[in-house]
Order: structure tokens, then sequence, then C-alpha cells
């Protein structure tokens, strides 16, 4: 079991690229995927280390080379993932994969294509169209099936491997075991067990490691006899979920504890969103995945997932004993944006306090306006 | 030159240009008496195929996008965007979304045609982009109207024929439900004839959009961008087929006489992205002065044309429900960067395009995200000169004439610096 102190310093080590590298050292072909809900079980079973590329605003500092590509009103998600793949001089990644999510991201790939391009270089991308009409409005699983299949042949080509059920089976108990410690550490900072802000850093760790260390990383939190005790916690400060594409920044976390909320559940595309369902074990790729994108936990940008979003977010309110909604927009987000004032109103409707803020590309540094506001929902709140 | 014909420059309202404003007068009247009168009032996305409705007896559909488009036209566009924002709606959305629900929350008030008759079902398409269905599940949710989502994949080459087969599985569920909502049978028959007229539309529309190869080119731009409108509306009907017959019959006979909308035409303009809606009689008299005419656009070569093509996709008699899932990705946000510059390149070499304006549009993430490379490759690859100005193409507050301006005229001295190189015989 590793001291807490070794792991605070993995934690804080953030340069995506360095990590990615040290996975590439265990002679793993790495796939980048986005958005933020590929079939990981799938490409790990195949061979690949497939890591999912959001966060880079620690180990992406400028966007020059984004810019000569796509336009500043794009939202900061898909500027920070193009610098990214694009500043890859060394070309870390062996392939590239994504699904259609957004107006903005499904451009992405012959954006990339042109801009890796101009220096020479190339990077297979592989596609897929996961559907998006409501299953109680059209079948979509022989159309969902064949492009799975699809998907498996042109990865099993590319990298000539060769799919493995038993290696699928191997893969889809590494993941629902991922699952389930992300679960976990969910309910310690519930319980005010664990900051936010280390909870936040233990779930981005996965996104860039091997799941198998994952795992490791989130045991030997687990294990620690008193998790940390972390100053910013309030074990009995009024409750808040937070939402949105990406975790608030780390400045912003500290200014909601510091304030005295108690960050007691989220709904967090890149948190738990991304983990909070998993699909039964079958022995059917196919069906795993129907599964999966079908009962995954809402997210704007599953189109067929719009209707039980509401439902789902006051159950959460409930479930964590909320008494307030903070909301994480990225700038640009249309998927999210549409959705907001329909949803403060149900939330304020039920008693529910809101609280909106936007952060964008440049002005996340530019705090100070946030932090009052924080400061002054955490005393209405507590009022 | 005659006088008559040295005031003829600009945006004129022509022959066609009197009945456009009949038709959609019509229109929209037609509409609302109808939905008063008990018809099945359905809302759908720009590329929905609206013929699927001619099928059934007392269905009628509005397009709340090109009400958007009228509102913006109108001068109206940035008040109703502010109803949106009051609403709580960002102003980073779509300026038609916002147009729409500043229009639809306020019962239709300040509309140029009183707002539009309150759907009975909704039907978004992600094709042109995953926004509208975001922006319809706004109603769905506000007013509880079921939400008919159609899913087309995005298309990066060709349309696959799995994803054809995907899209007619759709288009099958979508009668389905409107049979059982509405209590009406479909009619293929009926079906079949609106097909028929939208297709032959569509001939006369391309042959209307190639009298922009003449030299002086027979159209602006602006006159396509206004004449777009009844596409929309008037989908799948015989006055649609008559009027774009009469509108190419009376462009080419003005061709042939010699009457041109920018008689002393110095540079012919390529135009992509959606129509600026609150500048086109400002855009077209400023260019006009300046012997620019903008003869084409992407937003309007693209109508009756496949993915990556510029000729007309015509329809042979076969299965019409086929024809229109092929047709599906036809509009430019569909379909990719290797397509979008496939076609594009048809239109520059085949009516003679000397400068492509790239209108970056905020509002419409989906036509734009892609075109400094679009651009990049035009100017590089095509030897075209290229500018990228910026444009709101239904919120004015988000555009500057002077900035454009600027940028339109550095694009002009481009053309001008690469004319005179080729004359001085520079390769
Ligand atoms: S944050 Fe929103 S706009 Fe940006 S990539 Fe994600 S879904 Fe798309
Ligand atoms: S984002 Fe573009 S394609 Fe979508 S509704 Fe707006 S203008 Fe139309």
């Amino acid at each position: 079991m590793k001291d807490a102190e070794t792991i605070n310093e993995r934690l804080e080590l953030v340069d995506a690229n360095h990590k990615i590298r040290s996975l590439k050292e265990n002679s793993a072909k790495v796939i980048g995927c986005f958005p933020l809900y590929p079939p990981l079980e799938l490409f790990h079973s195949l061979g690949l280390a497939p890591v999912v590329l959001w966060g880079f605003k620690d180990s992406v500092k400028a966007v020059d080379s984004a810019n000569r590509h796509i336009q500043g009103y794009a939202c900061s998600v898909a500027r920070h993932l193009v610098e990214f793949v694009l500043s890859d001089r060394d070309q870390v990644m062996d392939g590239l994969f994504m699904y259609n999510a957004c107006d903005t991201l499904r451009n992405l790939p012959e954006i990339l294509h042109c801009g890796l391009g101009e220096t020479g270089r190339s990077l297979r991308i592989f596609k897929m169209h996961i559907p998006m009409a409501p299953e109680q409005q059209t079948r979509t699983s022989g159309y969902f099936s064949s492009r799975m299949l699809a998907l498996i042949n042109e990865i099993e080509q590319a990298f000539d491997v060769a799919f493995s059920l038993d290696k699928f089976r191997h893969s889809v108990a590494l993941y629902r075991e991922s699952r389930s410690l992300c679960k976990e550490l969910e309910s310690q900072v519930a319980r005010g067990a664990m900051s936010y802000a280390r909870y936040s850093r233990i779930i981005r760790e996965g996104c860039f490691t091997a799941v198998e260390q994952h795992i490791e990383l989130m045991k030997d939190v687990l294990k620690e006899k008193t998790p940390l005790p972390d100053e910013s916690v309030s074990e009995s400060g009024p409750a808040v979920i937070v939402s949105g594409i990406l975790p608030p920044p780390f400045t912003l976390i500290d200014a909601l504890e510091n304030a005295g909320l108690r960050i007691a559940g989220n709904d967090i595309a890149a948190q738990r969103r991304s983990y909070a369902f998993t699909p039964d074990v079958v022995d059917d790729p196919c069906l795993y995945y129907q599964d999966f994108y079908l009962h995954h936990f809402p997210c704007p940008t599953l189109l067929f997932s719009g209707d039980k979003r509401i439902a789902t977010i006051k159950n959460l309110v409930t479930a964590t004993g909320a008494k307030g909604f903070v909301f994480i927009g990225e700038k640009f987000c249309e998927n999210e944006y549409f959705e907001i004032p329909y949803l403060e109103k149900v939330l304020k409707e039920s008693g529910i306090a809101t609280l909106s803020l936007e952060i964008s590309i440049d002005d996340d540094e530019n705090s100070e306006g946030f932090f009052t506001r924080i400061e002054a929902f955490a005393e209405l709140l507590k009022n | 030159m005659p006088e008559e014909q040295k005031e003829k420059t600009g945006h004129q309202k022509t022959g066609a240009g009197k009945r456009l404003s009949n038709i959609m007068l019509n229109d929209y009247m037609q509409l609302h008496q109808k939905a008063g009168n008990g018809a099945f009032v359905v809302w759908i996305a720009i590329v929905v195929p609206a013929e699927l409705f001619s099928g059934f007896e007392n269905v009628v559909y509005a397009v709340p996008e090109s009400h958007a488009a009228m509102s913006a036209g109108k001068g109206v566009g940035p008040l109703q965007c502010e109803k949106a924002e009051g609403k709580g709606f960002s102003p980073d959305l779509c300026s038609y979304a916002r147009i729409d629900l500043g229009t639809a929350f306020d019962g239709g008030k300040d509309s140029p045609t009183f707002g539009l008759p309150k759907p009975h079902l909704l039907v978004s398409d992600n094709n042109n982009c995953s926004l509208l269905v975001k922006w319809f599940d706004v109603y769905h949710r506000e007013w509880g109207t079921p939400h008919f989502i159609l899913d087309v994949p995005f298309c990066y080459e060709s349309q696959k024929e799995q994803d054809l087969d995907y899209i007619l599985l759709q288009f099958r569920d979508l009668i389905h439900t409107i049979e059982t909502m509405s209590g009406q049978r479909f009619d293929p028959e009926r079906f079949r004839e609106a097909v028929q007229y939208s297709a032959e539309a569509m001939m006369h529309w391309k042959r209307f959009l190639k009298t922009a190869a003449h030299r002086p080119s027979g159209l602006t731009v602006f006159d396509s961008f206004v004449q777009m409108a009844p596409f929309l509306t008037s989908r799948g009907t015989k006055a649609l087929t008559d009027h774009y017959r009469l509108l190419a019959d009376e462009t080419q006979e003005c061709v042939a006489q010699g009457i041109f909308p920018v008689p002393n035409e110095k540079y012919r303009l390529l135009w992509d992205n959606i129509a600026p809606w609150h500048q086109l009689n400002k855009m077209s008299t400023r260019l006009a002065a300046l012997n620019a005419n903008i003869i084409a656009a992407s937003y309007t070569y693209c109508m009756g044309s496949l993915e990556g093509e510029f000729d007309l996709y015509a329809y042979d008699g076969g299965d019409p429900l086929r024809y229109l899932a092929r047709a599906q990705n036809f509009s430019v946000c569909p379909h990719g960067l290797e397509l979008r510059y496939r076609s594009m390149q048809k239109a520059i070499e085949s009516i003679g395009i000397d400068g492509v304006v790239f209108a970056s549009n905020r509002s419409c993430k989906v036509y734009s995200i892609m075109q400094m490379d679009l651009l990049k490759r035009v100017t590089e690859k095509l030897d075209v000169p290229a500018v990228m100005i910026d444009v709101d193409h239904a919120d004015a507050r988000k555009y500057t004439e002077e900035n454009a301006f600027l940028r339109i005229e550095a694009l002009l001295e481009l053309i001008d610096i690469k004319r005179n190189h080729s004359r001085a015989g520079f390769a």
C-alpha cells in the first residue's frame, strides 16, 4: 500500500502527455478517445490503452496551434483537445476514436487531420455514430450493432489484433471494479470524509493511466485508515450538487469548500455521468454497449436521454439531501445551455437554490467575481 | 448603357420577388387557418423532408428556423433574442433558436407572421445540428409536446448504405407516429406526387442558380437567399414548382436581354455560410457600388444536390422515401470538410469565382468550425483568394459592417493583385 504522500504526489502531477507516455512505455498502443463515454472495455480487451481526452487545462498552457484551426467561439474543451493532439510532436498516441456528441466535436476529426498534416503527421481516426434516436421511438439495436461490429473490424485491421471474448470479459470485470470504486470515492465525498478536490484529482487520474493502475490507486486511497483530514471540507455545511461537463477548476472547488459548502454529489460529465451506470455482464459487445448507452446516466450530449434527466437530478438531490445546485457552464456548450433554464426552474420549484457560473478558456484565472457569488450563495443556503 | 439598366444594381425586387411575397403570405395564412380549423400541426427542423406531410389529408407544418430568418430579415431578430435571453437562455446560443424561443414564449408578439400555431408534434433532426434537438426539447418540456428526433449520421464521406437504411427506418417510424397521433392514414400516392413536385422544383432551382455562370452574373446571391424561403414553407407543392420555373425562366430571360443585377461586375464572389438576413439590402448595395457581386453561396447551391456535389440530384421515379433518405445530408452542415471542399471546388470552377468570403458565424458552429482549414485549402490548392469575416446570421447586434467590409475590400485588392500578376506573366 502506498502512503498518502506518494499518492498525493502522483495526483499533483498533471502533465497528461507525460502520463500517456508512461502508458506507452508498457508497450501498449494508445488510443485517445473523445468525448467522454467511449467503449473503454472494448479497446482495453483489444490490447489498446484507451485514454479519455479531457482535463488539459493544466497540461496545455496556450492554445496557439488550436487557434490556427478553430475559432475562438468553440468551447475550451474542444480547443484544448485540438491543441493537445496537435502539439503531440512525438505522437504518443497511436490512434484516435470519436463518436457523435455535439456540433463542435463532429468537425474535429478533419480539423485534426489538417493540423497534423501540416507537419507531415497523420493519425488514424476511428469514428462511430452512436444512435441518438430514443429507443421508444425507433429500434436502433440493428443499426448500433452494425456500427459496433464495423468499429471492431476496423480496429482489428488497423492494429493487427483480434477480438477475444475471454479478454473482453476480463476487461469488463476490470471496468466494473473501477466504476464501483469511483462510486465509493464519491460517497466518501458526500459524507465529508474526502474533499471534492481530492476526489476530482483521483477521477481525472483515471483518464490517463491504465485501468489496472487506477484501480490500485483508488484502493490505496480507500484503504487509508483515516482519510486525509481536509480543513476545507465541512461535514455539517449545506450540501450542494455540482453539475456541468467538466468539474470546476480547482480554484473554484476550493472556493466552494472554503465557503463551507459540502459537495454531496455531482452531475459532472467527466465524473459521475461517466461511471454511474454499469451494464450487465453479457458475452456480446454489441449488446453490452447498447445497454451502456441506452441506460447511461443522462447527459445533454446523449440526445435520447433528455427525458430522464430531470427525474435523475431530482433523485440525486433527494438522495444527497442537497440544498443547492451549482451549474458550472462550459462557455459555448449549447448542449448544456439549452437545458439550464428549465432545470433551474424545476429545481427552484422544489426549493433548491441554484447558482450558475460560466467558465471560459481565458477567464478561469479571474475568479474574484466567482468567489463573491459563491460566498453569497453559501450564505443564502446557511440561512 | 440604358438609364434604367444603370439603376438596376444590387438586390432588386423582381417579378419573382413580388410573387415570392405572395407565396409567403399565403403559406403563413394557410398555416394559421388550417391549424385553427383543426389540422394536425408539426414543427420541423429545416432539413426534415416535409413532403412526408403531404401524404396526409390534414397535416400542416411550420419551420421555426425559416420563421426566425424572416424575423431577422424584418429587423426583429435582436428584439426576440433579447426576450429569450431575459428568460435565461445564453446569448451564445444560435440566434435562430433565440429568436424562436423569444417569439414562442411571448405568444408570437412582434413576429411578422404572428408567430406559429402551437404544435402537436415536434420533429427535430440532428443532421444540421444537434443543437436543434436541444432547442425543440425546450418546448417538449415546457409544453409536453411529443418530440420525434430524426437521427441522421454525419457524413465524412458519401452516405453509407447502412446509414441510409437507418434513416429510412426512422422515416417509417415518423409516418407511423403521425398516423397514430393524428388518426389520419398516410397516402403513398399523394406523397409520391409531392416528391415529384419538389424534385422538379429543384431542377428549376439549379437552372436559376446556373445563370450565375454568365458574365456578368444573372443573379446576386441575395436574390437566391430570399428565394430559398418557399422551399421551406411550400415543399412538395405545385405552387413551389411553378414559382421556381418562373424564377428560372425570368432570370434566364433577363440574361438574354442583357439585364444584370451588377452590370459592371468586376469581382465574382462566393459566400460560405448562412445568409446575413439582417444585411441583405445593405450588403448587396454596398458590394454593387464596388462592382462586386456575390454570385453563389454554399448555402444555396447545396439545395437539390447530394453531399459533395454541385449538380442536381435528380429523382428517377423510384422509391420516393429512399430518394429523400439519400438526400438527407444535402445541406452543408451535415457533411464534413472533404465533401464541402469538393462541392466548393466544383462551384468555383463551373461558375467562375474570383474570391471566397467565409462568413464565420458564431451562432452556427456546425457551419463555421472548419472554415479556417477550408479557407486554407481553397487559397492554397485552388489559388483562389479568400477572407474570413465575422457575421451572425440573425442577430444584428453581433455584426459590425465596417469590420466586414474592411476585409471584403481587402479581398477585392487580393483579386486585383492576382490579376495583375497573371497579366504580368507570373504563374
Ligand atoms: S463542452 Fe459541450 S460544446 Fe464542448 S465539446 Fe463538450 S459537449 Fe461539445
Ligand atoms: S446552429 Fe446553425 S444549423 Fe443549427 S439551427 Fe442554428 S443556424 Fe441552423
